[in-house]
């Protein structure tokens, strides 16, 4: 289980995340909803122990992010939002970097490359070099880069950022997978309409703050409306008129 | 496979694929050793054409003065004798003749009586490159040949010559053609410092400052490896490049010289394979040195291109007190063992002339680099740990 208490992180004057808290539960897929600056990406870098909070914790599987660093480490898969990965490594390459800093047994390590490539349906493209690749392909390549281990808490920070329908649909499938292997799975993402197909529970934020949590369900109730997109803008954007 | 092992094996396959930045750095590895021997067979081809070339030019009365026209011919001379002809300007102008001597048909008669003769030199200084040092010998060699007549004419009229001369300088130059070799030998040392900090040079830019901004440091600060194995996995890779432009230049250092006419100058300067092996060991620790010093900077930058500024200037800073001892001359001592890329340079010239080297020296140089090689590596790894680094 992922969990995030009152956590609060300013970057000089400015403040991203201010007293956030809420849980992710594995076997579930968590969407961390928000306007863009609503703080998602600091949230999944603090957890992804590339920052440190300033005041409150974050605890993964019981580790602090803060202090348990490499444990933490160990037990996480991250897809970056902008993928992060090597031009002029192929695509195995790529992801076999990450298998060994991981220190996965080379036997180990081979079949669950085999595995990620059927998974992603990588197969054309896995000894090419990544330099011109599609978007699509990228993503494809980073999200096995952070499965290679086989990690119980999966970060994507918005990835369905840039992919065409076909893409968004193969990432979609994966992630029902993994879910059903009983991972924990929590992404952000500023689309409504992805996240009502693809999550379990909810968790939207406005200007650094928590405004919701809940089930798809529970937030309709909550605002009022069906429309899901309106409860969205509903939501993150209260308490504004008040500022 | 151990984690510092899997970065450096991933840099170094990064930076081999980078085939336009290995080139780049690789070409002064071989260009540079090469341009030292172009240099070096210059200078010598100059200076050997200096000294045995005959001088020519062109003579106009050789008949009048058959003496004059003896000793000149004695003293390395290429004579085209001509006729006189009214202007013999026209022919330089058109370039028929480089410097014409001309001699006047009364030369004999004035030579009896003991007046002074006139012989006109004619020459265009706008025009001729070669023939400066032609004309300046030839003049040197008409007016000897008129004070060992006077000489000769005093001395018979019972006056010591050094009445009228009292006087006389006479030049020794000590320089070789050796010599002149052995100033172009001292730029090896340069060479190496410069090859060293070029190897390095695209990786250390790479795998710090261009991580950043390609946003792929990110995902790898996410690994459990420890930021000491990371960073030293990079400077490791880039040193291992340094290393290997060193090599090669040391190498192709080895074949380019024994195209050098050596012999022809009476000298032998063919470095050795023992030679070879203690220039790469004796400035080998410079390698670490500079991929440490090049990564902490490369560590400030935020994007690539930033990098490169700042590191174009850095790898002039190896270079200064090489400039500087030149220019002030200073002798092996142990202080200069202490900087960085001065000791490799002094050892290393001090192999390539055959001298003894001391093991104080060396040890204290290796010792001091080392040393300061870790320092930058502490600091790297220090920046690499603040979470400020990623952008």
């Amino acid at each position: 289980m992922i969990k995030v208490t009152s956590l609060t992180k300013s970057y000089g004057i400015v403040s991203a995340v201010s007293d956030v808290s809420f849980e992710a539960a594995s076997g579930k897929v968590t969407a961390l909803l928000g306007p863009n600056g609503a703080g998602k990406s600091t949230i999944l870098r603090i957890l992804s122990t590339i920052i440190t909070p300033d005041t409150g914790s974050a605890t993964i599987d019981g580790l602090d992010v803060a202090t348990d660093t490499t444990d933490v480490r160990r037990k996480i898969g991250v897809l970056p939002h902008n993928t992060g990965i090597y031009d002029r490594l192929t695509a195995i390459e790529n992801i076999r970097y990450f298998g060994n800093l991981q220190q996965v047994k080379r036997t180990e390590l081979n079949n669950r490359i085999d595995k990620l490539i059927h998974l992603l349906d990588m197969n054309e493209f896995c000894d090419r070099r990544v330099s011109g690749f599609s978007q699509g392909q990228k993503m494809k390549v980073a999200l096995a880069r952070a499965l290679i281990h086989d990690p119980q808490y999966i970060l994507l920070d918005e990835p369905t950022n840039g992919l065409d329908v076909m893409a968004t649909r193969a990432l979609r499938k994966v992630i029902h997978d993994i879910k059903d292997a009983g991972k924990c799975i929590l992404f952000s993402s500023h689309v409504m309409q992805e996240v009502e197909s693809l999550c379990d529970h909810l968790v939207i934020l406005g200007h650094g703050q928590h405004r919701f949590s809940g089930t798809v369900k529970e937030l309709e109730e909550k605002s009022g409306t069906a429309n899901l997109e309106d409860a969205f803008i509903m939501i993150s954007s209260e308490g504004e008129s008040s500022r | 496979m151990n984690p510092f092992l899997t970065v450096l094996a991933k840099e170094c396959t990064d930076n081999i694929r980078d085939y336009r930045s290995l080139f780049s750095s690789l070409s002064v590895a071989l260009l540079g050793p090469l341009l030292i021997v172009g240099l070096l067979t210059f200078v010598l081809d100059k200076t050997l054409r200096d000294f045995e070339e005959p001088i020519p030019f062109t003579l106009m009365g050789a008949d009048y003065a058959p003496n004059l026209v003896a000793y000149l011919r004695a003293n390395n001379t290429r004579i085209d004798q001509r006729e006189a002809v009214d202007d013999p300007s026209t022919l330089i102008k058109s370039g028929e003749a480089e410097i014409i001597l001309v001699i006047q048909p009364n030369y004999g008669e004035r030579y009896t009586e003991g007046e002074q003769n006139q012989v006109a030199l004619f020459f265009d200084s706008s025009s001729y490159s070669s023939g400066r040092r032609n004309l300046t010998t030839l003049v040197q060699l008409i007016e000897r040949y008129s004070n060992t007549i006077g000489m000769l004419r005093l001395h018979y009229g019972g006056i010591q010559p050094g009445l009228i001369a009292p006087i006389k300088t006479r030049k020794i130059d000590v320089s070789s053609p050796a010599d002149r070799a052995l100033m172009i030998f001292s730029s090896i040392p340069y060479l190496l410092v410069l090859v060293i900090f070029t190897g390095c040079f695209y990786l250390a830019i790479d795998a710090t400052a261009g991580e950043k901004e390609r946003g792929s440091l990110e995902p790898l600060l996410t690994q459990p490896i420890s930021r000491f194995q990371l960073v030293l996995g990079k400077v490791i890779a880039a040193s291992s490049f340094s290393l290997l432009n060193l090599t090669i230049t040391v190498i192709s250092l080895y074949f380019a010289l024994q195209l050098v006419p050596f012999e022809r100058i009476g000298m032998s300067l063919e470095l050795n394979l023992l030679q070879l092996l203690m220039i790469i060991a004796v400035t080998s620790p410079l390698t670490l040195f500079a991929a440490s010093l090049l990564t902490v900077v490369s560590a400030f930058s935020k994007s690539y291109k930033e990098a490169q500024t700042y590191l174009s200037f850095v790898i002039i800073i190896p270079t200064l007190p090489l400039i500087i001892t030149q220019i002030v001359g200073i002798e092996p001592s142990l202080g200069s063992m202490f900087v960085p890329s001065l000791g490799q340079a002094i050892l290393t010239s001090q192999i390539i002339k055959g001298e003894a080297i001391s093991y104080t020296h060396v040890l204290l140089s290796v010792g001091a680099t080392l040393s300061m090689a870790l320092l930058f590596l502490l600091q790297a790894i220090k920046m690499y740990q603040k979470e400020q680094f990623v952008k």
